[in-house]
């Protein structure tokens, strides 16, 4: 009898010490997320080394595909399934967070000792921005500058330490590098009919004044002529039309372009496979002194409105954010925040790229935001490979595209 | 009930039954999807209703707003030179092929399957492999044509609107040509060989045994096969994503993709299905061609 009540004690004092055990185990809860991260990349890494803290909050992981990623999120928003939390591409943001579908953030950000706003670049933090409120927080960023061949430089006759500043000394400089004999372009970019083509006219556009929303604008046209004459006379392949960004500047890679205009995705490719002394510049302005401006690319976290536990969700959020310094030194991306300094890689033309990249990226301006932003894009992309090809003028074309534009904006 | 089942075991019911379950397949994975794409045509569609059937009805207006794009006519048009050269040159060269074949030399028929290869090959391979032969600088065919002495100056391919659509339709024929190969010798072994030798002795040469057996004794193969070739070369989408993207300036567009282009890059569900169900009625007439020039092999 008395052995009996005394396991029934032990009973009872066990079960209220696994009883607290059991409240702490029934408070994990559990967060989803879907990026398009491979595991070399940021967000599998860092949801690892979240789940290892322990907090009480458990993460999981969904890879998604690139193309997949905004109609798996559309679909599984539309059927109740949605993650709660997810990665999405800077354009396509304000499609979501204009109907709502994305969690406003504005609150919890002013309230986080974590997030802050002022240590965002204006472009990144723009796109997740709609209507003054934040929906999410940028990932990482990138822009795209211009990537120059030295040697070839030298053997042109041109200053290797001085790279074409203005459109007309791009021309100029294209002129001169390019060498139909030796099958060699002056410059290699993409105009392709897709979103790269938009990504890489639009920071010409924005230099000369022009932007999507005024499209058809004296500097967009100028911008677009400008290109015109790139092609034309041969400066660029024909083929500029039909590559994307990433085949364009293999050309570069292989000595078959003396210059490129891309991103810092480039750089651990050209590090190994271009044989020769490169460097990398500012997109030239269409005259000294003007404006400066880039393209911003890369993508940007946020949370589901339909999400049951916003603050956990907003948690995890914090947890990347406070990660953001390894971002460039962990898995080579940058981070779109002004406060961070970038370690040297040690690798002396990254380092250099690098430094240039930074500060094209404070010049960086987001596609948009609009909802309806591949409809405007698709707008600008036609008028680009209309005016190319020759079947419009410039001026014809872009007013194309600002009559289509105005329609979608209302 | 013991009847019933009797039936179902052996009898009546059991033909039914095997009338109802394909007829059922075809009705859940064909039938409904397209009712659904029909009526999603009529109807007001953005992402975020995509998953509800209640949309707003928008009666004719996406087919107004379809035709009023300036780059309707011309995708349509695409479309047609598209498919009507592709069949041309599938048709003939497969055709050609299977003459030659027929021959029965040596090792024809390891030849024969060694051309089935590329109707192998998947359609996105085949389109990234092409795109490097058809590429502007330093593609494979403009140094052919260049060493052959035929061009002076490298054609760009995929990037000249002159040429972008005839870049796919290059690729899209050496894909399906071997298909059309294959089904035409199955065709010409059906003929039978007394007719041939018949005809020798009345004197016919090899041209008018060609036009008076071959081609005749061949009509519901040859129905057949430029049916399927409609079917396949309008759902050829691979070979648009891997060469041109449609490009440059909708110059290589044609319906399929731009199909595709508008539900998944623009988001315009609607107009997708729009374009879908046009195609639906062209694939339709196709395939009572290809009812009706097969039909005599089902009644035996």
């Amino acid at each position: 009898m008395g052995i009996r009540r005394y396991a029934m004690l032990g009973v009872f004092a066990l079960a209220s010490v696994s009883l607290s055990a059991l409240s702490a185990s029934a408070e994990d809860v559990t967060i989803s997320v879907w990026s398009l991260d491979r595991d070399i990349q940021p967000a599998p890494n860092l949801i690892n080394d979240f789940n290892k803290l322990n907090t009480g909050i458990k993460v999981e992981y969904r890879q998604i595909q690139f193309d997949d990623v905004v109609s798996e999120a559309m679909r599984a928003y539309s059927t109740g399934q949605a993650p709660d939390i997810i990665a999405v591409d800077n354009p396509e943001h304000a499609l979501f967070s204009s109907r709502g579908a994305f969690l406003d953030l504005t609150d919890m950000i002013a309230k986080s000792s974590v997030v802050k706003t002022e240590n965002y670049f204006p472009g990144p933090l723009a796109s997740v921005t709609w209507d003054g409120k934040y929906y999410g927080i940028p990932k990482a960023t990138n822009t795209i500058a211009l990537f120059y061949n030295k040697d070839m430089f030298k053997a042109k006759g041109l200053d290797p330490d001085k790279p074409p500043q203005t459109w007309d000394e791009l021309v100029e400089a294209a002129r001169k590098l390019t060498d139909p004999a030796a099958n060699v372009y002056g410059l290699a970019f993409s105009a392709k009919a897709n979103e790269e083509g938009t990504f890489q006219f639009l920071p010409w556009a924005q230099m000369a004044g022009g932007g999507y929303d005024k499209i058809n604008s004296e500097g967009a046209v100028k911008a677009l002529d400008l290109w015109k004459t790139i092609l034309d006379e041969k400066l660029a392949s024909p083929d500029t039309l039909t590559r994307g960004q990433w085949d364009s500047t293999g050309t570069f890679n292989s000595g078959n372009a003396a210059m490129a205009i891309s991103g810092p995705w480039e750089l651990d490719r050209m590090i190994k496979e271009a044989k020769f002394d490169w460097g990398v510049a500012l997109l030239p302005v269409p005259a000294l002194g003007a404006e400066r401006s880039s393209a911003m690319g890369d993508f940007n976290w946020a949370i589901f409105s339909s999400t049951e536990h916003p603050q956990e969700a907003f948690k995890v959020l914090e947890y990347f954010v406070s990660q953001d310094d390894r971002m460039f030194k962990d898995f080579g991306q940058l981070p779109a925040r002004s406060d961070i300094s970038i370690p040297a890689t040690g690798e002396p033309l990254k380092d250099a790229a690098l430094k240039v990249f930074l500060e094209q990226l404070k010049y960086a301006k987001p596609r948009g935001p609009h909802p309806e932003w591949p409809k405007i894009s698709k707008a600008i992309q036609d008028a680009i490979q209309a005016a190319l090809t020759g079947q419009m003028s410039s001026k014809e074309a872009l007013d194309q595209a600002a009559e289509k534009i105005k329609a979608v904006l209302g | 009930m013991k009847r019933i089942l009797a039936s179902v075991t052996d009898g009546k019911g059991f033909d039914i039954g095997l009338v109802l379950l394909p007829l059922a397949f075809l009705l859940v994975l064909s039938g409904l999807p397209l009712v659904y794409n029909v009526v999603m045509s009529f109807q007001e569609v953005d992402m975020f209703s995509l998953g509800t059937f209640a949309r707003p009805f928008v009666g004719f207006k996406n087919y107004v707003d379809l035709f009023s794009q300036p780059e309707t006519r011309p995708i349509l048009l695409n479309t047609a030179l598209f498919v009507s050269a592709s069949i041309a040159g599938q048709f003939l060269i497969g055709f050609g092929l299977a003459l030659f074949f027929s021959m029965n030399f040596p090792g024809a028929s390891w030849l024969r399957g060694l051309f089935l290869v590329s109707w192998v090959m998947p359609g996105l391979v085949v389109g990234a492999i092409w795109n490097w032969i058809l590429s502007g600088d330093f593609g494979v065919l403009n140094f052919f044509l260049r060493e052959t002495g035929i061009i002076d100056g490298n054609i760009f391919w995929r990037s000249d609107p002159h040429y972008s659509l005839w870049a796919v339709i290059i690729a899209n024929i050496w894909l399906g040509t071997s298909f059309n190969m294959i089904l035409l010798s199955v065709g010409l072994s059906g003929i039978p060989k007394d007719l041939y030798e018949a005809a020798e002795l009345d004197g016919a040469n090899a041209l008018q045994r060609f036009f008076t057996i071959t081609l005749p004794m061949m009509r519901s193969t040859i129905g057949a096969i430029i049916a399927l070739g409609l079917i396949f070369t309008l759902q050829q989408f691979d070979l648009f994503a891997g060469i041109t993207s449609g490009g440059p300036n909708n110059s290589s567009n044609v319906t399929q993709y731009w199909a595709w282009d508008l539900s998944f890059r623009q988001y315009d569900f609607a107009k997708g299905a729009t374009i879908s169900v046009i195609m639906i009625v062209f694939v339709m007439l196709a395939s009572v061609v290809y009812v009706r020039s097969t039909r005599h092999e089902v009644r035996g």
